[in-house]
Order: C-alpha cells, then sequence, then structure tokens
C-alpha cells in the first residue's frame, strides 16, 4: 500500500511539468525547497530537540553563495551546490560551537540574534548581495545547458530534494540519527549511554544549516531575483509552522506540512494582513491539542471515530 | 578624532547609554524571572512590551484619557494578558505534550498573533509618536545632554527594578517565586501553589514590559515592528548569566552603553549588530555571563 502511494506519488512529481501551466511548475519548485528547509528543521527540533531560529539566514548564505559561485567563479551547479551547504554550515559551526557551551537556549537566543544580524549584512554587503536593490540572479549551467525557466529547473530541483530525503532517511537510521533522539529525549540518559551530547547537538545543528544552504542553492536555480526583505525572521517562522502542522519530530510530517501549508502560505499571499495573525495562531493551538501536528491529529480522531 | 571630541563621546554615550539601557534592564528582567521559575525563554516579550504600548497611545491619545488612567489601565491590561496566556495556552501546551520546546513555539506564535493584531487595527499601519509626559528641555550634565524625559525614564525604571527587588527579596510571594525557580517540587511540598505563581510570575513580566513601553515610546516612532528591541533585552540577559535578577539588570545597562558608543563612535548603522556582537562576545569571552554560576544539568 505504502510502496503503490509512493509509486504513483513520483509518478505524479515526474509527469507534473508536461501538463501544467508555468505557474504550477514554479510552486513545484518552491515547495520542492521549502520541503528540504524542512527537512533541515526537522533535523535539529524534530530529531535533536534542539532551537535554531536562523534558517532564514542560512537560506540566504545559501542562495548568495550560490550566486556568488556561479558569477564570479563560474563553478558547475553540482559544485555550488554543494558549495552553498558547505558554506552554511561552516557558518552554523561557528556559532554553534559558542552558543552551545552553556545552556541549551542559548542556541535559539545566538541564532535568533544572528538572523538579525545576517539580514543586516544581506541589507548592507552591496558588492556581493546588491544590497537594497536585491541581487539578479544569472541562470545555472549544468553539463553545458542552461536552465533559464522553471520548467528546465524541475527535474533538477526535484533530484536534488530526493537526494536530501535520502539523506535525511539515512541520518535518521544511522548512529547519529539514534543519539539526536537520546538526546532530545534525557541528556542524562545519552549521556550515560556514552552519548557525547554536545557534538551530537552541535551535528544536528551544522546539518541544519546545510540544509538551508542546499535549499538556498534550489531557489538560485530557478531564480532569477532575490531580496534580502524575504530572508528575514518570517522566513524562519513560516518554516516552522511547516513543521509544526506536520508534526514536530516526524520525519513524513516534515514533508507533508511543507506542501500543505507551502499551498496555504500562497493562498494567504493574497492577504497578507492576515498572515500574521494566521501563522501565529496555528503555532499556537497546535502545540496546544495536537502537538503530533495535523497528519496524527487526524489519524487519531480517525481512530477514536472507528471505534465508535 | 582628538581627544577633546573622544572625551564628549564618552560623557554622552555613557549618559544616554544609561538611560535607554534602563528600559533594556527592566526588558530583561521580564525575560529572566520567567526563565528562572519555568525555563521558557519567553520569545513574545518585545511583542508584549509592543502590545502595552499600542494599548498605551489608544487611551492616551485616541480615548484621551488623563495620564495617570492611561498608564494604569496599560499596566493593568499587560497584567492580564500575560497571566491569561500563561494560565489558558501555556497550561494546556504543558499538558498536550510537556516537551519545553512547545512552549517556547507557542510563545512565538503569541509574538505573531500580537504583531497581527497591530497590524489588524489600522494604528500599526504608519509610524507613530507617542506623546512625552514629561517635557524634552535639555539639561546638562558635564559635557553630556540629557533631556529631562531621560532622567525621568532612568529615574522610574530604578524605581520599579527596587520594587520588585524588595518584592523578590522580602515578601513571601516573593520567596514562594524564588523557590519555585529552584525546586518546583520541594516548593509544592511546602504549600506553594506552583500554578498561581507561574501566573503572577507572567503577568508581573507582562507588566513590567507595560512600563518599559510606555519609557521606550517617547523616544521611538512606534511601529508594529518595535518588538525587535527584545533582542537587546535577550543580549543584556545574557551578559548577565541568564538566569540572575542583578546579572540582567546590569546587563540591560551594559548594552545600553555599548550600543550608544558603537553609535557615536563606529556608525548609527553599526547598532543593529551590537546585540548579536555582545552575545557573541560573551558566550566567547564568559559563557556563563557576568553573574552566571555555572549551570548544573538537572538529573531525571
Amino acid at each position: 500500500m505504502r510502496i503503490l502511494g509512493l509509486l504513483a506519488a513520483m509518478a505524479g512529481l515526474i509527469v507534473l511539468p508536461l501538463i501544467s501551466s508555468g505557474y504550477v511548475v514554479y510552486l513545484a519548485n518552491l515547495l520542492l525547497t521549502f520541503t528540504v528547509l524542512c527537512l533541515g528543521m526537522h533535523i535539529v527540533i524534530g530529531e535533536a530537540g534542539q532551537f535554531s531560529l536562523a534558517q532564514a539566514a542560512f537560506y540566504g548564505i545559501g542562495i548568495y553563495t550560490s550566486g556568488l559561485a556561479n558569477t564570479a567563479f563560474g563553478w558547475p551547479l553540482p559544485l555550488s551546490v554543494l558549495a552553498s551547504g558547505l558554506v552554511a554550515a561552516l557558518v552554523g559551526l561557528c556559532i554553534g560551537t559558542l552558543a552551545l557551551r552553556m545552556r541549551d537556549i542559548y542556541l535559539a537566543l545566538a541564532t535568533f540574534a544572528f538572523g538579525e544580524a545576517m539580514q543586516w549584512v544581506f541589507l548592507s554587503w552591496t558588492p556581493v548581495t546588491g544590497g537594497p536593490n536585491g541581487l539578479r540572479i544569472p541562470p545555472a549551467s549544468l553539463l553545458g545547458f542552461e536552465i533559464v525557466n522553471d520548467r528546465q529547473a524541475y527535474p533538477v530541483v526535484l533530484a536534488i530534494t530526493i537526494l536530501m530525503i535520502w539523506a535525511t532517511v539515512v541520518i535518521a537510521r544511522s548512529r547519529l540519527g539514534r543519539a539526536f533522539r537520546a538526546v532530545r529525549e534525557s541528556e542524562v540518559a545519552a549521556l550515560a549511554m556514552g552519548v557525547s551530547v554536545q557534538t551530537t547537538k552541535l551535528a544536528a545543528f551544522a546539518l541544519s544549516a546545510f540544509f538551508a544552504g542546499v535549499a538556498g542553492a534550489m531557489f538560485a536555480i530557478y531564480s532569477t531575483y532575490i531580496h534580502p526583505d524575504s530572508l528575514g525572521f518570517q522566513t524562519t517562522i513560516l518554516v516552522l509552522t511547516m513543521v509544526v502542522v506536520g508534526g514536530l519530530g516526524s520525519f513524513s510530517g516534515a514533508i507533508g506540512g511543507a506542501i500543505v501549508f507551502g499551498l496555504i502560505s500562497e493562498l494567504l499571499r493574497q492577504a497578507p494582513s492576515y498572515q500574521e495573525i494566521i501563522y501565529g495562531l496555528i503555532l499556537i493551538v497546535f502545540m496546544m491539542f495536537a502537538p503530533r501536528g495535523l497528519f496524527a491529529f487526524i489519524g487519531d480522531n480517525l481512530k477514536r471515530f472507528a471505534r465508535a | 578624532m582628538d581627544l577633546q571630541l573622544a572625551l564628549l563621546f564618552l560623557q554622552q554615550g555613557v549618559a544616554s547609554g544609561l538611560v535607554v539601557g534602563s528600559v533594556y534592564a527592566l526588558l530583561a528582567l521580564a525575560i529572566v524571572i520567567i526563565f528562572k521559575t519555568s525555563e521558557v525563554p519567553n520569545f513574545a516579550q518585545g511583542e508584549m512590551l509592543m502590545a502595552a504600548g499600542y494599548v498605551a497611545l489608544y487611551l492616551l491619545v485616541f480615548r484621551a484619557l488623563p495620564a495617570w488612567a492611561s498608564i494604569s489601565m496599560t499596566i493593568v491590561v499587560a497584567f492580564a494578558g500575560a497571566a491569561l496566556f500563561r494560565r489558558v495556552v501555556l497550561t494546556q501546551v504543558a499538558h498536550a505534550s510537556g516537551s519545553p520546546v512547545n512552549l517556547v513555539i507557542a510563545t512565538l506564535g503569541l509574538s505573531y498573533v500580537l504583531k497581527g493584531l497591530v497590524r489588524q487595527t489600522g494604528f500599526g499601519d504608519t509610524p507613530r509618536s507617542f506623546p512625552a509626559l514629561v517635557s524634552t528641555d535639555s539639561l546638562m550634565i558635564g559635557q553630556a545632554s540629557v533631556t529631562r524625559l531621560d532622567l525621568a525614564i532612568l529615574g522610574t525604571a530604578i524605581i520599579v527594578m527596587a520594587a520588585f527587588f524588595w518584592m523578590f527579596g522580602y515578601t513571601k510571594l516573593g520567596r514562594a517565586m524564588r523557590s519555585v525557580g529552584m525546586n518546583p517540587k520541594a516548593a509544592q511540598l511546602v504549600g506553594v501553589n506552583l500554578n498561581r505563581i507561574h501566573t503572577i510570575i507572567w503577568g508581573l513580566s507582562g507588566a513590567i514590559s507595560a512600563i518599559a513601553a510606555l519609557l521606550i515610546s517617547p523616544k521611538l516612532l512606534m511601529t508594529a515592528d518595535m518588538g525587535s528591541v527584545v533582542t537587546l533585552g535577550f543580549a543584556a540577559a545574557i551578559v548577565g548569566g541568564f538566569a540572575s535578577l542583578p546579572g540582567a539588570v546590569v546587563g540591560g545597562f551594559i548594552i545600553g552603553i555599548v550600543e550608544q558608543l558603537v553609535g557615536l563612535f563606529v556608525s548609527s548603522r553599526a547598532i543593529t549588530l551590537a546585540p548579536f556582537l555582545a552575545i557573541m562576545l560573551v558566550l566567547i569571552l564568559r559563557p556563563q555571563g557576568l553573574f552566571g554560576g555555572r549551570v548544573v544539568i538537572k538529573k531525571v
């Protein structure tokens, strides 16, 4: 049943650009990007129980790194995607090493302040980021073939997404993934089992930064323009809301949340003034009544309904 | 830069730093009392301040109520709102999962709801200026120029902090709060009502944010985003070690002075980076903060 569903989803994703309009393809690219961002958030919050509030900043670092690698160095696409992830992870490693020395919560506070500081850097470092004018992103090229529109970018974006989903599964099943969950459940117990708590937290944080950096590179593939305004705390909250809607700690929830709430947020674009209230209410209401996410909530209630 | 000018800048920076720092100190205090008793960093603290500022603006300007009435009503509203959030929302969140991460997410949710609500009312659409209740004539202290308003801000902040420290240190309620911070289970055993204490602490934290809002609002243009001042409150709390109340106060003054000096000596645009740099510097040089002791891992 599950395999069948997966195959159907794959088939749908592959034929999608052949049958749909340009806007739908653009939306699909965007949702896939958000999926990777959510996977990053899922690793740090859902798996390891740590807080990173700078996803948007790492996403931005990924976008600009990729733009720079493309224009200034003329690197091929796979290399610039990898570089985007690594630069973001490296920056994350520096902040994480310092922030995780004391209290857990310092990571949340340091990343919160870092996000604000980075937005200022994006706005002010004109030679690299274009400053307040934003940056035109030149088309990426893969094997000598230029990617000029959403339709051409789609297969590449899809391939990267699948690769990142696979990586998430591999990490979750590895020793490191088990260490993440051990640290989340009880640091003392994890320590007693020989898990190095500090290193594990740091690894989760750096990995989430890597995912956000790669997501940035994905955005740079199909997008032609980026402005620092869209790299603020708002974007971090959007990603957090997606993960919360999908269910904290659930891998499929992170993907489902990205797609379901990605579509909702695209609809909410029509009513920007309600956006903040709706995001905020979703965060509060889910934490109050459905901390395991929308899908688990529906599943639980269906079971109860079936029994009655 | 010659010595004369540097001295002038230094005096001016310290004077204005003490004034804004007193507001950051209040904000840090409001953050730390919640963190100390429930291990939750309240990310909505800045928006609580912002919302309280708009309530005061509404009462004072749009309803034309007298100042004393507007001020006391604002503080009461902030106390009630924060206490209600703790009592209704956070109790349910803790009941639903118990993971501290979920409580933090709920406070992030509150910050967005408050911001969105203020925008919805229409007050938040354009920057507004809050009327100064004290004259803004300037005085010279040494070579630094400060206004009467500045002195009133500093004075009020110090009185509020003194009152809070007296309450926390010398009353039965304060003792109950301290005991909850040290060991909630033991506190409960000797008859402290945890729920009541947590609710009062949230209320007090809201009230202190409201006072901070009343003090800072005349000094800046009010927008729905003015809650971002909370980053400086967090920075102040980290400088002080995050679990120390005197630390939060001293941290507030340090952050205020550093911010003003950076503005005068480096550039006013670099001020945005000040909180992040201050946090990182503290984490590098003295990660336990100026007043923090060792952090002990809680036993299971």
